[in-house]
Protein backbone atom coordinates (compact mmCIF):
# COMPACT_ATOMS: atom_id res chain seq x y z
CA UNK A 1 0.00 0.00 0.00
CA UNK A 2 1.41 3.25 -0.69
CA UNK A 3 1.31 6.06 1.37
CA UNK A 4 -1.25 8.37 -0.76
CA UNK A 5 -3.31 5.16 -0.14
CA UNK A 6 -2.87 4.64 3.29
CA UNK A 7 -3.86 8.67 4.10
CA UNK A 8 -7.02 7.85 2.61
CA UNK A 9 -7.98 4.98 4.63
CA UNK A 10 -7.43 6.29 7.66
CA UNK A 11 -9.12 9.36 7.20
CA UNK A 12 -12.02 7.58 6.82
CA UNK A 13 -12.25 7.40 10.83
CA UNK A 14 -11.53 10.75 11.03
CA UNK A 15 -13.91 12.69 13.49
CA UNK A 16 -12.12 16.00 14.83
CA UNK A 17 -9.41 18.09 14.97
CA UNK A 18 -7.56 16.19 17.78
CA UNK A 19 -7.56 13.58 15.83
CA UNK A 20 -6.30 14.87 12.41
CA UNK A 21 -3.17 16.61 14.68
CA UNK A 22 -2.26 13.49 16.11
CA UNK A 23 -2.73 11.45 12.65
CA UNK A 24 0.00 14.14 11.84
CA UNK A 25 2.01 14.25 14.19
CA UNK A 26 2.04 10.66 14.52
CA UNK A 27 3.19 10.08 10.65
CA UNK A 28 6.01 12.58 11.30
CA UNK A 29 7.13 10.97 14.90
CA UNK A 30 6.77 14.29 16.67
CA UNK A 31 6.93 14.22 20.35
CA UNK A 32 3.78 15.72 21.50
CA UNK A 33 5.41 17.63 23.67
CA UNK A 34 7.47 19.22 20.87
CA UNK A 35 4.85 20.52 18.20
CA UNK A 36 6.75 22.66 15.56
CA UNK A 37 3.55 24.26 14.52
CA UNK A 38 4.98 24.92 10.80
CA UNK A 39 5.06 22.16 9.77
CA UNK A 40 1.96 20.48 10.69
CA UNK A 41 0.11 23.51 9.23
CA UNK A 42 2.26 23.09 5.99
CA UNK A 43 1.55 19.52 6.20
CA UNK A 44 -2.55 20.31 6.54
CA UNK A 45 -2.11 22.53 3.33
CA UNK A 46 -0.53 20.06 1.24
CA UNK A 47 -3.33 17.47 2.18
CA UNK A 48 -6.27 19.74 1.63
CA UNK A 49 -4.75 20.91 -1.95
CA UNK A 50 -4.39 17.25 -3.02
CA UNK A 51 -8.16 16.39 -1.93
CA UNK A 52 -10.24 17.27 -4.59
CA UNK A 53 -13.53 16.57 -2.47
CA UNK A 54 -13.37 18.46 1.21
CA UNK A 55 -15.46 17.93 4.30
CA UNK A 56 -16.18 21.27 5.26
CA UNK A 57 -17.28 20.06 9.10
CA UNK A 58 -13.82 18.66 9.34
CA UNK A 59 -11.68 21.66 7.47
CA UNK A 60 -13.68 24.37 9.56
CA UNK A 61 -12.94 22.20 12.87
CA UNK A 62 -9.07 21.95 12.28
CA UNK A 63 -9.47 25.93 11.09
CA UNK A 64 -9.77 26.24 14.99
CA UNK A 65 -7.04 24.17 15.91
CA UNK A 66 -5.17 25.77 12.89
CA UNK A 67 -5.81 29.18 15.20
CA UNK A 68 -4.62 27.59 18.38
CA UNK A 69 -1.34 26.45 16.52
CA UNK A 70 -0.27 30.15 15.30
CA UNK A 71 -1.25 31.38 18.70
CA UNK A 72 1.12 29.07 20.43
CA UNK A 73 3.70 30.12 17.74
CA UNK A 74 3.14 33.95 18.23
CA UNK A 75 3.54 33.20 21.98
CA UNK A 76 6.82 31.41 21.83
CA UNK A 77 7.79 34.27 19.15
CA UNK A 78 7.48 37.50 21.40
CA UNK A 79 10.80 37.88 23.17
CA UNK A 80 10.30 38.17 26.95
CA UNK A 81 11.83 39.97 29.37
CA UNK A 82 11.75 36.96 32.04
CA UNK A 83 12.27 33.47 30.61
CA UNK A 84 8.84 31.26 30.90
CA UNK A 85 8.23 28.74 33.81
CA UNK A 86 7.74 25.28 32.31
CA UNK A 87 4.12 25.30 33.38
CA UNK A 88 3.61 28.84 31.55
CA UNK A 89 4.96 27.18 28.09
CA UNK A 90 1.96 27.77 25.89
CA UNK A 91 2.56 24.47 24.06
CA UNK A 92 1.86 22.99 27.28
CA UNK A 93 -2.09 23.22 27.27
CA UNK A 94 -2.65 21.47 23.91
CA UNK A 95 0.01 19.03 24.27
CA UNK A 96 -2.48 18.23 27.50
CA UNK A 97 -5.48 17.90 25.30
CA UNK A 98 -3.81 15.90 23.08
CA UNK A 99 -2.09 13.34 25.57
CA UNK A 100 -5.52 13.32 26.64
CA UNK A 101 -7.23 12.54 23.78
CA UNK A 102 -4.59 9.64 22.60
CA UNK A 103 -5.43 7.91 26.05
CA UNK A 104 -8.89 8.05 24.96
CA UNK A 105 -7.60 6.47 21.07
CA UNK A 106 -6.25 4.07 23.04
CA UNK A 107 -9.11 2.62 25.28
CA UNK A 108 -11.19 3.11 21.47
CA UNK A 109 -9.13 0.29 20.36
CA UNK A 110 -9.40 -1.94 23.41
CA UNK A 111 -13.23 -1.90 23.67
CA UNK A 112 -13.43 -2.65 20.13
CA UNK A 113 -11.20 -5.58 20.95
CA UNK A 114 -13.88 -6.64 23.38
CA UNK A 115 -17.09 -5.97 21.53
CA UNK A 116 -15.53 -7.62 18.77
CA UNK A 117 -15.05 -10.74 20.97
CA UNK A 118 -18.42 -9.95 22.40
CA UNK A 119 -19.90 -10.76 18.99
CA UNK A 120 -19.78 -14.27 18.79
CA UNK A 121 -20.60 -14.88 21.97
CA UNK A 122 -24.63 -15.67 22.44
CA UNK A 123 -26.85 -15.37 25.62
CA UNK A 124 -30.19 -16.56 26.18
CA UNK A 125 -30.64 -12.50 26.58
CA UNK A 126 -30.55 -12.80 22.42
CA UNK A 127 -33.56 -14.80 22.73
CA UNK A 128 -37.20 -13.00 22.12
CA UNK A 129 -39.03 -12.48 25.40
CA UNK A 130 -42.37 -13.07 25.58
CA UNK A 131 -43.88 -9.88 26.22
CA UNK A 132 -41.63 -6.87 23.97
CA UNK A 133 -40.70 -5.12 27.26
CA UNK A 134 -39.38 -0.95 27.60
CA UNK A 135 -35.81 -2.40 27.87
CA UNK A 136 -35.00 -4.12 24.62
CA UNK A 137 -34.34 -2.23 21.43
CA UNK A 138 -37.21 -2.26 19.59
CA UNK A 139 -37.52 -0.86 16.45
CA UNK A 140 -41.20 -0.45 15.02
CA UNK A 141 -40.55 -1.34 11.46
CA UNK A 142 -42.47 0.81 8.84
CA UNK A 143 -44.37 0.73 5.51
CA UNK A 144 -40.87 -0.01 3.72
CA UNK A 145 -39.58 -2.01 5.47
CA UNK A 146 -42.67 -4.75 5.80
CA UNK A 147 -43.34 -3.87 1.67
CA UNK A 148 -39.32 -5.02 1.25
CA UNK A 149 -39.59 -7.82 3.45
CA UNK A 150 -42.68 -9.31 1.55
CA UNK A 151 -41.12 -8.70 -1.60
CA UNK A 152 -37.80 -10.59 -0.88
CA UNK A 153 -39.60 -13.67 -0.03
CA UNK A 154 -42.12 -13.38 -3.01
CA UNK A 155 -39.29 -13.09 -5.24
CA UNK A 156 -37.48 -16.54 -3.38
CA UNK A 157 -41.22 -18.07 -3.96
CA UNK A 158 -40.94 -17.23 -7.61
CA UNK A 159 -39.55 -20.36 -8.48
CA UNK A 160 -42.52 -22.37 -7.20
CA UNK A 161 -44.75 -24.22 -9.26
CA UNK A 162 -48.02 -22.48 -8.69
CA UNK A 163 -50.85 -24.62 -9.06
CA UNK A 164 -54.22 -21.94 -9.02
CA UNK A 165 -56.79 -23.83 -6.90
CA UNK A 166 -60.16 -22.02 -8.05
CA UNK A 167 -62.52 -22.01 -5.55
CA UNK A 168 -61.49 -20.87 -2.40
CA UNK A 169 -61.54 -17.46 -1.51
CA UNK A 170 -60.64 -15.50 1.36
CA UNK A 171 -61.80 -12.13 2.14
CA UNK A 172 -60.03 -9.56 4.18
CA UNK A 173 -62.65 -9.70 7.32
CA UNK A 174 -62.22 -13.63 7.49
CA UNK A 175 -58.72 -13.56 7.44
CA UNK A 176 -58.24 -10.39 9.52
CA UNK A 177 -59.93 -12.36 12.05
CA UNK A 178 -57.68 -15.61 11.41
CA UNK A 179 -54.58 -13.59 11.88
CA UNK A 180 -55.82 -12.19 15.45
CA UNK A 181 -56.79 -15.39 16.64
CA UNK A 182 -53.43 -16.55 15.77
CA UNK A 183 -52.06 -13.56 17.49
CA UNK A 184 -54.61 -14.70 20.71
CA UNK A 185 -52.89 -18.19 20.73
CA UNK A 186 -49.30 -17.24 20.12
CA UNK A 187 -48.52 -14.02 21.10
CA UNK A 188 -46.54 -13.26 18.46
CA UNK A 189 -46.18 -14.29 14.74
CA UNK A 190 -43.06 -13.71 12.37
CA UNK A 191 -44.21 -11.83 9.52
CA UNK A 192 -42.39 -13.28 6.80
CA UNK A 193 -42.90 -17.15 7.99
CA UNK A 194 -46.81 -16.39 8.59
CA UNK A 195 -46.63 -15.23 5.03
CA UNK A 196 -44.88 -17.87 3.60
CA UNK A 197 -47.26 -20.45 4.93
CA UNK A 198 -50.49 -19.41 3.08
CA UNK A 199 -50.62 -21.42 0.72
CA UNK A 200 -51.83 -19.54 -2.74
CA UNK A 201 -50.18 -16.22 -4.16
CA UNK A 202 -53.40 -14.59 -3.57
CA UNK A 203 -53.97 -15.73 0.16
CA UNK A 204 -50.61 -14.38 1.09
CA UNK A 205 -51.60 -10.91 -0.73
CA UNK A 206 -54.04 -10.92 1.44
CA UNK A 207 -52.73 -11.63 4.70
CA UNK A 208 -50.04 -9.11 3.54
CA UNK A 209 -52.74 -6.35 3.23
CA UNK A 210 -54.55 -7.44 6.54
CA UNK A 211 -51.30 -7.06 8.19
CA UNK A 212 -51.31 -3.83 6.92
CA UNK A 213 -54.91 -2.55 7.80
CA UNK A 214 -54.36 -4.19 11.44
CA UNK A 215 -51.21 -2.35 11.73
CA UNK A 216 -53.14 0.93 10.69
CA UNK A 217 -55.76 0.21 12.99
CA UNK A 218 -53.41 0.05 16.02
CA UNK A 219 -54.46 -3.85 16.79
CA UNK A 220 -51.47 -4.58 16.04
CA UNK A 221 -47.56 -3.75 15.68
CA UNK A 222 -44.93 -4.59 13.62
CA UNK A 223 -41.62 -4.45 16.04
CA UNK A 224 -37.92 -5.88 14.53
CA UNK A 225 -36.20 -6.28 18.08
CA UNK A 226 -32.86 -5.17 16.67
CA UNK A 227 -31.56 -4.64 13.42
CA UNK A 228 -31.25 -7.55 11.33
CA UNK A 229 -33.72 -9.50 13.13
CA UNK A 230 -36.86 -10.76 11.58
CA UNK A 231 -39.62 -8.81 11.57
CA UNK A 232 -42.38 -9.89 14.50
CA UNK A 233 -46.05 -9.39 14.67
CA UNK A 234 -47.53 -8.57 17.85
CA UNK A 235 -50.68 -8.00 19.34
CA UNK A 236 -51.59 -4.58 20.68
CA UNK A 237 -52.37 -4.78 24.81
CA UNK A 238 -54.97 -2.25 24.64
CA UNK A 239 -56.36 -4.62 21.56
CA UNK A 240 -55.78 -7.83 23.63
CA UNK A 241 -58.23 -6.74 25.97
CA UNK A 242 -60.54 -5.68 23.52
CA UNK A 243 -60.11 -8.45 21.38
CA UNK A 244 -61.28 -10.85 24.55
CA UNK A 245 -64.01 -8.86 25.58
CA UNK A 246 -65.38 -7.19 22.91
CA UNK B 1 -28.93 -29.20 50.03
CA UNK B 2 -25.29 -28.78 50.66
CA UNK B 3 -24.24 -31.23 48.25
CA UNK B 4 -26.30 -30.16 45.40
CA UNK B 5 -25.56 -26.41 46.01
CA UNK B 6 -23.70 -26.31 42.68
CA UNK B 7 -26.69 -28.08 40.62
CA UNK B 8 -28.82 -25.69 42.43
CA UNK B 9 -26.88 -22.68 41.27
CA UNK B 10 -26.54 -24.11 37.83
CA UNK B 11 -30.10 -24.40 37.69
CA UNK B 12 -30.63 -20.82 38.94
CA UNK B 13 -28.61 -19.12 36.13
CA UNK B 14 -29.79 -21.56 33.50
CA UNK B 15 -32.85 -19.86 33.86
CA UNK B 16 -31.79 -16.21 34.29
CA UNK B 17 -31.66 -14.06 31.03
CA UNK B 18 -29.80 -11.88 32.72
CA UNK B 19 -26.60 -12.17 34.62
CA UNK B 20 -27.57 -13.51 37.54
CA UNK B 21 -25.46 -11.76 40.79
CA UNK B 22 -24.56 -13.58 44.06
CA UNK B 23 -26.89 -11.29 45.99
CA UNK B 24 -29.67 -12.74 43.86
CA UNK B 25 -28.29 -16.19 44.69
CA UNK B 26 -28.29 -15.41 48.77
CA UNK B 27 -31.62 -14.25 48.70
CA UNK B 28 -32.92 -17.35 47.04
CA UNK B 29 -30.21 -19.75 49.10
CA UNK B 30 -30.74 -17.86 52.31
CA UNK B 31 -29.40 -20.44 55.04
CA UNK B 32 -26.40 -21.16 53.15
CA UNK B 33 -23.28 -19.56 53.78
CA UNK B 34 -22.39 -17.25 51.47
CA UNK B 35 -18.60 -18.43 51.31
CA UNK B 36 -20.28 -22.32 50.44
CA UNK B 37 -21.65 -20.30 47.47
CA UNK B 38 -19.05 -18.10 45.85
CA UNK B 39 -17.08 -21.56 46.37
CA UNK B 40 -19.80 -23.26 44.47
CA UNK B 41 -19.83 -20.72 41.95
CA UNK B 42 -16.26 -20.82 41.21
CA UNK B 43 -16.48 -25.11 41.03
CA UNK B 44 -19.12 -24.76 38.32
CA UNK B 45 -17.38 -22.03 36.39
CA UNK B 46 -14.36 -23.90 36.29
CA UNK B 47 -16.30 -27.25 35.72
CA UNK B 48 -18.04 -25.41 32.90
CA UNK B 49 -14.40 -24.01 31.31
CA UNK B 50 -12.72 -27.66 31.63
CA UNK B 51 -15.85 -29.17 29.38
CA UNK B 52 -15.56 -29.85 25.80
CA UNK B 53 -18.81 -28.87 25.88
CA UNK B 54 -20.58 -25.55 23.61
CA UNK B 55 -21.48 -23.84 27.11
CA UNK B 56 -19.61 -22.00 29.62
CA UNK B 57 -20.76 -19.77 32.31
CA UNK B 58 -18.90 -16.02 31.86
CA UNK B 59 -18.85 -13.24 34.72
CA UNK B 60 -20.19 -10.03 33.89
CA UNK B 61 -21.83 -6.82 35.20
CA UNK B 62 -21.07 -8.29 38.57
CA UNK B 63 -23.32 -11.59 37.41
CA UNK B 64 -22.85 -15.06 36.07
CA UNK B 65 -24.86 -15.95 32.76
CA UNK B 66 -24.51 -19.17 30.19
CA UNK B 67 -22.84 -18.10 26.66
CA UNK B 68 -21.64 -19.89 23.79
CA UNK B 69 -18.52 -20.52 22.50
CA UNK B 70 -17.76 -18.01 19.84
CA UNK B 71 -17.07 -20.93 17.22
CA UNK B 72 -21.00 -21.78 17.46
CA UNK B 73 -21.19 -18.16 16.28
CA UNK B 74 -21.84 -18.63 12.84
CA UNK B 75 -24.83 -21.48 13.54
CA UNK B 76 -26.98 -19.06 16.40
CA UNK B 77 -26.89 -16.46 13.44
CA UNK B 78 -27.96 -18.75 11.24
CA UNK B 79 -30.76 -20.03 13.77
CA UNK B 80 -32.01 -16.54 14.96
CA UNK B 81 -31.67 -15.57 11.32
CA UNK B 82 -29.40 -12.56 12.16
CA UNK B 83 -27.01 -11.76 9.28
CA UNK B 84 -24.68 -9.91 11.71
CA UNK B 85 -24.83 -7.75 14.74
CA UNK B 86 -24.13 -4.10 14.18
CA UNK B 87 -20.91 -2.66 16.00
CA UNK B 88 -20.74 0.88 17.30
CA UNK B 89 -19.90 3.70 15.21
CA UNK B 90 -16.33 4.95 15.99
CA UNK B 91 -18.03 8.13 16.56
CA UNK B 92 -20.13 6.25 19.46
CA UNK B 93 -17.01 4.27 20.83
CA UNK B 94 -15.04 7.41 21.30
CA UNK B 95 -17.52 9.28 22.99
CA UNK B 96 -17.99 6.35 25.53
CA UNK B 97 -14.36 5.30 25.66
CA UNK B 98 -14.20 9.49 26.97
CA UNK B 99 -17.53 8.92 29.35
CA UNK B 100 -15.77 5.38 30.86
CA UNK B 101 -12.67 6.92 31.32
CA UNK B 102 -13.80 10.52 33.06
CA UNK B 103 -17.36 9.30 34.57
CA UNK B 104 -19.47 11.69 36.07
CA UNK B 105 -18.50 13.50 33.25
CA UNK B 106 -20.62 16.26 31.32
CA UNK B 107 -21.54 16.83 27.49
CA UNK B 108 -18.91 19.70 26.82
CA UNK B 109 -16.34 17.82 28.77
CA UNK B 110 -16.34 14.97 26.65
CA UNK B 111 -16.35 17.53 23.42
CA UNK B 112 -13.35 18.98 25.05
CA UNK B 113 -11.92 15.93 25.72
CA UNK B 114 -12.65 14.88 21.90
CA UNK B 115 -11.97 18.21 20.35
CA UNK B 116 -15.52 17.96 18.48
CA UNK B 117 -19.06 18.29 18.82
CA UNK B 118 -20.16 14.88 20.47
CA UNK B 119 -24.02 15.46 21.43
CA UNK B 120 -24.98 13.19 18.58
CA UNK B 121 -23.15 10.35 19.63
CA UNK B 122 -23.88 10.95 22.98
CA UNK B 123 -27.66 10.82 22.47
CA UNK B 124 -27.17 7.56 20.59
CA UNK B 125 -25.61 5.90 23.91
CA UNK B 126 -28.13 6.90 25.58
CA UNK B 127 -31.02 5.24 23.55
CA UNK B 128 -28.97 2.27 23.20
CA UNK B 129 -28.55 2.68 27.39
CA UNK B 130 -25.05 2.62 27.37
CA UNK B 131 -24.59 5.29 29.26
CA UNK B 132 -27.16 7.23 31.86
CA UNK B 133 -28.09 10.30 33.34
CA UNK B 134 -26.79 10.74 37.56
CA UNK B 135 -27.22 14.18 38.15
CA UNK B 136 -26.08 17.61 37.21
CA UNK B 137 -23.15 18.90 37.96
CA UNK B 138 -22.65 22.07 40.13
CA UNK B 139 -21.15 24.63 38.09
CA UNK B 140 -22.60 27.28 35.87
CA UNK B 141 -25.33 26.06 33.57
CA UNK B 142 -25.65 22.69 35.90
CA UNK B 143 -24.74 20.79 33.39
CA UNK B 144 -26.16 16.84 32.93
CA UNK B 145 -23.74 14.29 34.34
CA UNK B 146 -23.53 10.68 32.27
CA UNK B 147 -22.14 7.91 33.61
CA UNK B 148 -22.10 4.26 31.95
CA UNK B 149 -24.77 1.33 32.91
CA UNK B 150 -24.59 -2.05 34.02
CA UNK B 151 -25.48 -2.37 30.43
CA UNK B 152 -22.37 -1.52 29.00
CA UNK B 153 -20.25 -3.92 31.11
CA UNK B 154 -22.47 -6.72 29.03
CA UNK B 155 -22.15 -5.22 26.09
CA UNK B 156 -18.39 -5.45 26.52
CA UNK B 157 -18.42 -8.63 28.67
CA UNK B 158 -16.71 -6.85 31.56
CA UNK B 159 -17.59 -7.50 35.01
CA UNK B 160 -16.52 -4.10 36.97
CA UNK B 161 -14.96 -0.88 35.52
CA UNK B 162 -11.89 -2.41 37.44
CA UNK B 163 -11.85 -4.57 34.26
CA UNK B 164 -11.02 -1.57 32.11
CA UNK B 165 -7.41 -0.65 31.15
CA UNK B 166 -5.54 1.00 33.69
CA UNK B 167 -3.76 3.78 32.78
CA UNK B 168 -0.23 1.96 32.79
CA UNK B 169 -1.85 -0.62 30.12
CA UNK B 170 -3.02 1.86 27.89
CA UNK B 171 0.51 3.87 28.21
CA UNK B 172 2.13 0.65 27.26
CA UNK B 173 -0.53 0.33 24.23
CA UNK B 174 -0.27 3.59 23.22
CA UNK B 175 3.72 3.34 22.89
CA UNK B 176 3.54 -0.14 20.67
CA UNK B 177 1.27 1.56 18.20
CA UNK B 178 3.65 4.35 18.04
CA UNK B 179 6.85 2.60 17.42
Amino acid sequence: MDAEQSYQVRLEIFEGPLDLLLFLIRKKKIDIQDIPIALITREYLDYLSRKDRINLDREAEFLLMAALLIYIKSQMLLPREQLLEPEEDPRKELADRLMDYQTIKAVVQVLREKEDEQMQVWRRSALTSPLPDEDLDLIEVSLFDLAESFFTMMKRRQGEELKVIKGKEVTMAEKMNEIINVLKERHYLDFLEYLGEQETLEEALVAFFCLLELIKARLVIAIQEQLFHTIKVWLRKEAHVKATHG
Amino acid sequence: MAEKLKEIIESMIFISVEPLTPEKMKEVLQDVPEQDIAQAVQDLVAAYAASEGAIRIIQTAGGYVFSTKPEFDPYVRRLLQIERKSRLSHQALETLSAIAYHQPVTLPEISAIRGCDSTYALHSLLEKKLIKIVGRKEAPGRPLLYRTTDKFLVYFGLNSLEDLPKEEELKKLMEEENA
